[in-house]
């Protein structure tokens, strides 16, 4: 290979960025076709959507599909929405906190152990549960909760308490789903914070160590810093799916009780009930371009305050 | 460069699909809902030849199952493909019959100018009885009434019964007389005794074990009304005579605003209290299995089911128990849902609509072809005995069963084994004696009011079931209920069904 | 979190946390680790237990009587189990490869801060993790216009990227290679590719190791799109076998009232739930047994007794 002055001159830039531009290409050309040439999609929010058919194909449908404004919006905005909505963003927020919490100290732990074997297991275990659908995870409950033959159900008549309806009783539902959310998603939150950390030059907690440093000062002073990056960039993209929930979770985990309603409706379920109902694609497109958008929003505004707090670690 | 390669594209998107040159038999795509078949190579190869000499086609069929047809029917439709030639539709998949012949997915076979049906579907046409075709008529694109699916000729009258176990009430020294003349607002003493004696052994016995929906409509006797799906709506029938209105009159109500539900709720309530309901056939997604288990493991007295002609037979012999039907009307009842419960469309993106309807015609009158393709090939999915009835190969049929109501004219297939040689005139006759509701024919179009719909079905669906099964009381979450579908805009809903009601009957 | 303060003061464990304070995070973890793996035990439970047990005292740890049959039945699938085992194995396996090239060659220019179009690059990428056309257009254009349909293309392409994979990998590349390396590689005058190949690669390891494992993890678990493209069985990957058996299930429970007597012999006539969760074990057994491949990238380098690298 031939030496070119360093690299640093102009033929040496627009070299370097030539090749570097042949690596974005893969993708790229995935990005175009399958995620922007579909998003004429887009535009369905706003129609009353016409099929299309062998002399008019799509997208040619969408020029012929009457307009609508914001009427396919309109039914995510009723008396009934406030609950949903502030269940969506209430949970959201709370498990955003909770996850991070509780996936970084997990990480720290793991990475402190001794035993390498022991952390290992522990590490596959906790992946177990990203395996189980969350139709599996809410058979299991139910063999707790079971009305009748219930694990739990009979130990409270075995001792003669009063029998909790559970599937009836909103007031447990916000803890029990919120311990599925975290039960489900630390394994795998876990493992990225691990690995950013197994990324840290050991040589500084050395340093660090032959300075006096305890290990809770080594922890706030090495291993922190490092892991800030990460921090920062999961918690602006759970952001951004902060009007979005899970919906297995909301759905199947409370076995689509209806008294549970209250606790349990969120934007997902909501628009799924409604799509349901009526069948009108405009009015699930419109429902997703809306999450969309404020989840773009929120992003936007997540990544400016970062960036003027500590631009090396926005989003971009 | 990238951009002009996506725009490029998007242009070719746009490029009519070529139609090919049609060079011997033309191949015939089709959709089907329900099935379990994992090898048709034995049925094609008899088949096809056949097809092929008979009206120059072949069939090439996709056998959707309940897991995925609704996803590839919804699929098939909105992104106007032209797939398949024939689908599967009716009154309860996603491709739902009337919404998508309005929004023009499907041929219509009655076409003043292109008549399908005259020209290729004489034979199917008198071979099916009229009220079938008048069942199927529905609103197009332009706004005109026609026929755009075949309907299926299958059990098209709906039965709705309390499916009461004999053999447990005679037990304790009832009749299946007591438990009719007591009726739904008596049965308290019953199920009192049965659930006291079943329980010795310190055990948990429900009596009372039901599908929700199914019991309100026992009950209150109020069809579905077709296009409501998401039962909003109530129209009363005359249990008496279900061919004339009942209560209400020729209107539709909301359905959880009347007395009379407002009295079934309260006495579903107190059901459960006493605990004669299973709670878990209140649950959203438990309620089907646990009622079905019940069933099936003959673990209940009273239960619901909407029942077809023959049905004690079958559902007796599979429990070991005598099994009774109480038919909660004076016969079973000709209405849109039951008639468009199984039918079979044109897509009216099909390159060849002409041979897909020469096909149904065939299927819906040759026996050789519906029993072939239905119970597959005799000598190797099945046999006949000396009866002439049908004896399925265990083994084979297991990657071969069909569901036979989703593909035609049933009366066309041999009966199967414990029917009788004369099942098909039995069940021809016991049909012949349903009885057509007042408002037969109407659909509920609920495009009008579409918004209301998405919002009013989220508040109802939070109580429903509830109120179904006695799981909540009637006295708080009644008002509740009525107070927030007000507010959800259920009045205009209700309006628009009467004011759409009113035009049809007014024709 | 006082006991993080232990001190580091014993000589034979040096810089390690006190004994006490491991013994407080095996407690920890391992509670939390056993609480993950339970329920999958409970699956193993169901997966023996007689279906009958099922229907007279519903779902239990103890079930009243024992059975083989859900395994008999799953293995009288015979042919379409073990090929769609394969399958399960073949998208897998080349998915994860060509995803994590493209991811890699993607998050490699964007974490490099003297390239011109990193911003515009990195912006369309991050759009598309928040905006999508939804799923009718998105179905058109993999199915009409680049053919997807009946074939392993459908179930792999429309999964190649993930934007969130993308920035994962960027961050990790951020975290562990210095800026001053690159530089010093391209003063030696190696080319773009050679840098990241010979140089960069084997540093972030570890977090190439952890995309994989996700992106595996993506593809095995992957049933939906083999729902919208695919209806040739010979091509059905392990999850949707299972899934479709649930769904069957599901469908038909949703609209029994609609469906009727006939929808309660179809009832009848689907696999029971002990074979659904026998099938649950069939999947979850060899991504289980693959997980430490991934894991000693991960783990490896931990403590502070190994040497980094």
């Amino acid at each position: 290979m031939k030496r070119s002055g360093a690299g640093t001159g102009i033929r040496g830039q627009s070299k370097k960025t030539f090749w570097l531009t042949t690596m974005m290409l893969p993708v790229t050309v995935w990005l175009l076709l399958i995620r922007y040439l579909p998003m004429v999609g887009i535009t369905m929010s706003f129609l009353d959507y016409r099929l299309p058919t062998r002399k008019m194909p799509f997208p040619v449908n969408l020029l012929h599909s009457p307009w609508v404004g914001f009427k396919n919006f309109s039914f995510l905005f009723t008396e009934e929405s406030i609950s949903m909505i502030r269940n969506t963003l209430g949970y959201n927020a709370l498990w955003i906190v909770l996850g991070l919490l509780i996936s970084v100290t997990f990480a720290i732990l793991m990475s402190e152990l001794t035993r390498k074997f022991l952390a290992k297991t522990y590490q596959t275990m906790m992946f177990f549960p990203y395996f189980l659908s969350w139709v599996v995870v809410a058979y299991f409950l139910f063999a707790f909760l079971d009305p009748t033959n219930g694990m739990i159900v009979r130990a409270q008549k075995a001792a003669g308490g009063t029998v909790i309806d559970w599937y009836n009783t909103p007031k447990y539902w916000p803890y029990i789903l919120t311990i599925c959310s975290i039960w489900k998603n630390t394994g795998y939150s876990t493992v990225l914070y691990l690995s950013a950390i197994t990324g840290i030059d050991r040589s500084q907690y050395e340093a660090a160590a032959v300075d006096g440093a305890t290990k809770w000062q080594q922890m706030v002073h090495v291993t922190l810093p490092h892991l800030k990056p990460m921090i920062v960039i999961l918690l602006i993209m759970n952001v951004g799916k902060i009007f979005n929930a899970d919906f297995g979770l909301f759905w199947s985990v409370p076995m689509n009780s209806a008294p549970l309603y209250p606790v349990t409706q969120v934007v997902d379920t909501y628009v799924y009930r409604a799509y349901t109902s009526t069948g009108n694609v405009g009015m699930s497109t419109a429902a997703g371009f809306l999450q969309n958008l404020v989840g773009f929003i929120c992003i936007l505004t997540a990544n400016s305050i970062v960036r003027k707090l500590d631009a090396d670690s926005s989003l971009f | 460069m990238k951009k002009m390669l996506a725009l490029l594209l998007a242009a070719m998107m746009l490029l009519a699909v070529v139609p090919a040159v049609a060079e011997g038999p033309v191949e015939i795509t089709m959709l089907l809902e329900g099935n379990n078949v994992t090898d048709d190579a034995a049925v094609l190869e008899l088949l096809n030849p056949y097809l092929t000499e008979k009206i120059g086609v072949t069939l090439k069929p996709t056998w959707g199952t309940w897991g995925n047809f609704d996803d590839l029917a919804f699929n098939a439709v909105t992104t106007g493909s032209d797939e398949y030639d024939i689908l599967f539709t009716c009154s309860w998949t996603k491709n739902e019959y009337a919404p998508y012949a309005k929004k023009g997915a499907y041929v219509r076979l009655d076409d003043p100018e292109d008549d399908l049906l005259a020209a290729y579907g004489q034979e199917l046409r008198s071979a099916l009885p009229d009220l079938l075709f008048e069942g199927a008529m529905t609103e197009g694109p332009d706004g005109e009434k026609g026929i755009y699916a075949v309907p299926g000729f299958k059990d098209f009258a709906t039965m709705n019964t309390w499916d009461v176990n004999v053999t447990l009430l005679e037990k304790y020294g009832y009749t299946l007389e007591d438990v009719k003349n007591a009726g739904f607002y008596g049965w308290g003493d019953i199920f009192a005794k049965v659930k006291e004696g079943e329980e010795k052994d310190g055990s948990v016995f429900y009596p009372f074990i039901f599908e929700g929906a199914v019991a309100e409509r026992n009950v209150i006797g109020t069809p579905i009304v077709t296009g409501d799906a998401n039962s909003l709506l109530s129209y009363y029938m005359n249990v008496e005579d279900v061919s004339t209105p009942g209560a209400y009159g020729n209107t539709f109500v909301n359905k959880y605003a009347t007395p009379e539900f407002e009295k079934f709720a309260k006495q579903m309530r107190a059901y459960y209290e006493a605990g004669y309901i299973d709670p878990a056939i209140a649950i959203g997604e438990t309620a089907t299995d646990t009622w079905r288990n019940a069933q099936n493991t003959a673990n209940y007295l009273i239960s619901s089911e909407v029942s077809l002609y023959g049905y004690e037979f079958t559902t007796s012999e599979a429990r070991g128990i005598q099994v009774a039907y109480l038919m909660t009307t004076d016969a079973p009842y000709i209405d849109n849902t039951s008639v468009q419960g199984a039918m079979m469309a044109v897509s009216a993106n099909s390159a060849h609509p002409e041979e897909a309807m020469k096909f149904l015609n065939l299927l819906n009158t040759d026996p050789y072809v519906m029993t072939l393709l239905n119970y597959g090939v005799e000598g190797i999915h099945y046999n006949l005995n000396d009866a002439g009835e049908v004896e399925f190969v265990a083994d084979a049929r297991s990657t071969y069963s069909p569901w036979t109501n989703g593909l035609g004219n049933v009366t066309l297939l041999p009966p199967q084994k414990g029917q009788g040689a004369d099942f098909q005139q039995k069940f021809a006759e016991f049909y012949a004696g349903s009885k057509k509701l007042p408002v037969y024919g109407f659909t509920f179009d609920i495009k009008p009011v579409e918004t209301e719909v998405a919002a009013v079905t989220n508040v109802k669906e939070a109580y429903a079931l509830s109120l179904f099964t006695g799981a909540v009381d009637p006295e708080t979450a009644l008002p509740e209920l009525l107070s927030k579908l007000d507010a959800a805009g259920m009045q205009k809903i209700v309006d628009e069904a009467n004011s759409q009601l009113k035009a049809f009957l007014g024709e | 979190m006082t006991v993080l303060t232990g001190r580091a003061g014993h000589s034979f464990r040096l810089n390690q946390i006190s004994r006490r304070a491991e013994v407080c995070f095996h407690v920890i973890l391992g509670l939390f680790a056993l609480a993950c793996i339970i329920p999958f035990i409970f699956v193993i439970i169901i997966s023996f237990s007689a279906e009958d047990s099922i229907r007279t005292i519903g779902y239990s740890f103890l079930p009243a009587a024992w059975s083989l049959d859900a395994y008999r039945q799953v293995l009288s699938l015979g042919d379409a189990l073990w090929r769609s085992y394969f399958n399960s194995f073949f998208i897998t396996i080349v998915g994860t490869v060509v995803s994590v090239t493209m991811c890699v060659l993607y998050a490699y220019p964007l974490y490099r801060k003297d390239y011109k179009f990193r911003s515009f690059f990195s912006f369309l990428s991050f759009f598309t993790m928040i905006f999508g056309g939804g799923l009718i257009p998105t179905y058109i254009v993999c199915k009409n216009l680049l053919g997807m349909s009946n074939n392993y293309e459908a179930l792999i392409v429309p999964m190649l990227v993930s934007p969130f994979n993308i920035i994962i990998m960027r961050t990790f590349f951020q975290t562990s290679v210095p800026f001053d390396l690159i530089e010093a590689a391209t003063i030696d005058g190696s080319g773009e590719y050679s840098t990241l190949g010979r140089i960069i690669l084997p540093i972030v390891k570890p977090g190439i190791a952890t995309v994989a494992l996700l992106t595996a993890l993506g593809y095995w678990n992957e049933w939906f799109l083999c729902l919208l493209y695919v209806t040739n069985r010979d091509l059905y990957p392990l999850q949707y076998l299972l899934m479709e058996m649930q769904r069957n299930a599901e469908f038909l429970a949703r609209n029994s009232s609609m469906i009727g007597a006939a929808g309660a012999e179809a009832i009848r006539t689907l696999p029971s739930q002990t074979m659904r969760m026998a099938v649950v074990v069939f999947i979850v057994l060899p991504i289980a047994c693959a997980y430490p491949f991934f894991q000693r990238y991960v783990v490896a380098g931990l403590t502070i007794g190994s040497v980094k690298g």
